[in-house]
């Protein structure tokens, strides 16, 4: 024993990567996730085809500098709302995971509904596990190239069609499949179509749950999420213990033996290739397959469901789990508050903004006959989606008047209007300088308006 | 089994197939966020004052120039980094 340390022998950091088969699961939760795959990716590929008062319901339309989200339009100046929304999506994420795990992972990942999208499509052409692994290992004779060559059609035309509805987010989809059908879409418009649709065929078709184990930087901070109060799946060591086949109806204790049959189904289910009785690991995305194929073996075998189920490290010590705790009320106010907020604030957006700038060279200017005149820049941002005519009013302490040629703007949709602006008032009633209110108003919706506060300055006396 | 050695720990992370996908991961990662930031406040078609370049182009061109920039920047801050986290190879 004592030369071992002579011969060690060097074992590479990462092991080879080894294909994972998962074996097809049937259950709660495979439908679970069936019905979310179906839900989420219905939303994705239907949502760009819809229409809303005339245009695309939902297009980020990066050339125009404008979002369109169902009856909302978001400018640029809203960016503080997408980035609001960004902030209740991180906090939902860590509310979730704190309550019971890798939920994301395991249902709504892109990552996963498109592996499992891939998956099928693998099935239908290669069968399941134990066919594909023959095939896999079998010669490259006929049958091999035509399942293969099948498999791989369905593969490029599904990830070429995720490509392009994706691009359908960006650029009018109507007017894209139109381009695409006659083989003219534009250079950036195919480039990311390519992109995106080679990005979907490699992470769903070959790399699979390497992109959670190596690539995920959620799958490494999760963890920190977790207490012993949150759901995990898990495998009751103590009630599975010592594992081993038996024959039908014998009773398991008699024989020294736990519940687990040590059929390998939870292995061969797992998309990630992991064997949850070893305890949680980092690479389980909690897709709950092994729940499902456990249960079915444990009804086969007529023992009670749940050797590998939901449940949490203080239940597993026997101490009462408290999935209502101080880390979960805690995210869930923020979580509210901020979600309230963020309704709230989008909903009393002014569909105008206004921005006016003092005239810098002049502080005011005193006319002959008693008056005194400051100089402004008034920006006025139509947000609306139609033109519209403006007008502006001011008002002070004192009546003011504005002195300028036009008195209504016409601003086109999404267009900044500048306009130098003169105001007025009598040199002296009151004395000394004071802050203005300039308000922009719309000429047909009174209601579509904007008010800021505005220096005034005048001689002191 | 056997833990590996130091040197043997060494020679897989300085794998260059390796290094290079978890530099361009991580910096592709950081240009996405920077290019969504950045397009928001800054519009390349009101960008200053006087004429633009010559290779100055749409709004498309420029957030596509303006990815690649950010990729090619937070690459170089994470290969540095890698670099620096690593200490100097001996013979």
């Amino acid at each position: 024993m004592h030369g071992a340390h002579e011969t060690t022998v060097p074992v590479p950091l990462y092991e080879a990567h080894r294909k994972v088969y998962p074996r097809e699961v049937t259950g709660r939760f495979a439908r679970l996730r069936t019905l979310s795959v179906w839900v989420l990716l219905g939303i994705f590929y239907l949502l760009p085809w819809l229409s809303w008062d005339g245009r695309q319901a939902v297009l980020f339309d990066l050339p125009a500098r404008k979002f369109f989200i169902l009856g909302l339009v978001f400018w640029p100046q809203d960016f503080i709302f997408l980035t609001g929304l960004l902030i209740i999506a991180a906090l939902s994420l860590f509310f979730f995971t704190a309550v019971a795990g890798r939920l994301w992972c395991g249902y709504a990942c892109p990552q996963t509904v498109w592996t499992e999208t891939f998956l099928w499509m693998e099935r239908f052409v290669e069968g399941d596990r134990s066919a594909r692994l023959k095939l896999d290992r079998g010669p490259w004779n006929a049958n091999k190239l035509a399942r293969k060559a099948f498999k791989q059609v369905l593969w490029v035309t599904f990830a070429l069609w995720t490509g392009f509805t994706f691009v359908g987010f960006f650029t009018p989809i109507r007017v894209l499949a139109q381009e695409v059908v006659a083989f003219n879409a534009g250079s950036w418009e195919t480039f990311w179509i390519f992109f995106y649709g080679f990005a979907t065929y490699g992470n769903a078709g070959y790399l699979r749950e390497q992109v959670c184990k190596y690539m995920c930087p959620y799958a490494r901070f999760q963890g920190a999420m977790f207490d012993k109060d949150t759901l995990v799946i898990t495998y009751d060591q103590e009630r599975g213990e010592p594992r081993g086949s038996r024959k039908r109806g014998t009773d398991p204790r008699s024989r020294g033996l736990g519940d687990c049959v040590d059929c390998t189904m939870c292995v061969q289910v797992c998309p990630t290739g992991i064997d949850i009785r070893k305890g949680l690991q980092i690479e389980c995305i909690a897709c709950a397959a092994c729940i499902d194929v456990c249960d079915e073996v444990m009804d086969k075998v007529q023992s009670p469901r749940g050797l590998i189920r939901y449940t949490t490290q203080h239940a597993l010590d026997h101490k009462p789990t408290h999935l209502v705790r101080p880390r979960v009320l805690i995210y869930a106010a923020l979580l509210g508050v901020l979600i309230t907020g963020w309704i709230t604030a989008v909903a009393l957006r002014s569909p105008v903004s206004l921005d006016v700038i003092r005239d810098r060279n002049s502080l005011f200017r005193l006319t002959d006959d008693g008056y005194v005149d400051n100089v402004y820049t008034v920006r006025i941002l139509n947000k609306t989606e139609h033109e519209r005519d403006f007008v502006i009013e001011a008002a002070g302490a004192s009546p003011l008047t504005l002195v300028s040629a036009e008195h209504v703007y016409r601003v086109p949709s999404g267009a900044v209007y500048s306009v130098p602006l003169r105001v007025r008032r009598a040199a002296y009633d009151p004395l000394g300088a004071e802050t203005i209110r300039i308000t922009v108003r719309a000429v047909d919706d009174p209601a579509i308006h904007k008010t800021t506060d505005a220096r005034f300055l005048a001689p002191a006396r | 089994m056997p833990p590996a050695t130091r040197a043997e720990r060494f020679r897989q992370l300085t794998r260059p197939a390796r290094v290079a996908g978890i530099v361009g991961w991580a910096s592709f990662l950081a240009a996405a966020l920077a290019t969504m930031l950045c397009f928001a406040f800054v519009d390349p078609q009101a960008l200053g004052v006087g004429d633009p370049p010559s290779w100055w182009g749409p709004r498309m061109r420029m957030y596509a120039i303006g990815f690649f920039f950010f990729w090619f920047v937070g690459a170089m801050a994470a290969g540095l980094a890698w670099l620096l986290a690593h200490p100097t190879r001996r013979r």
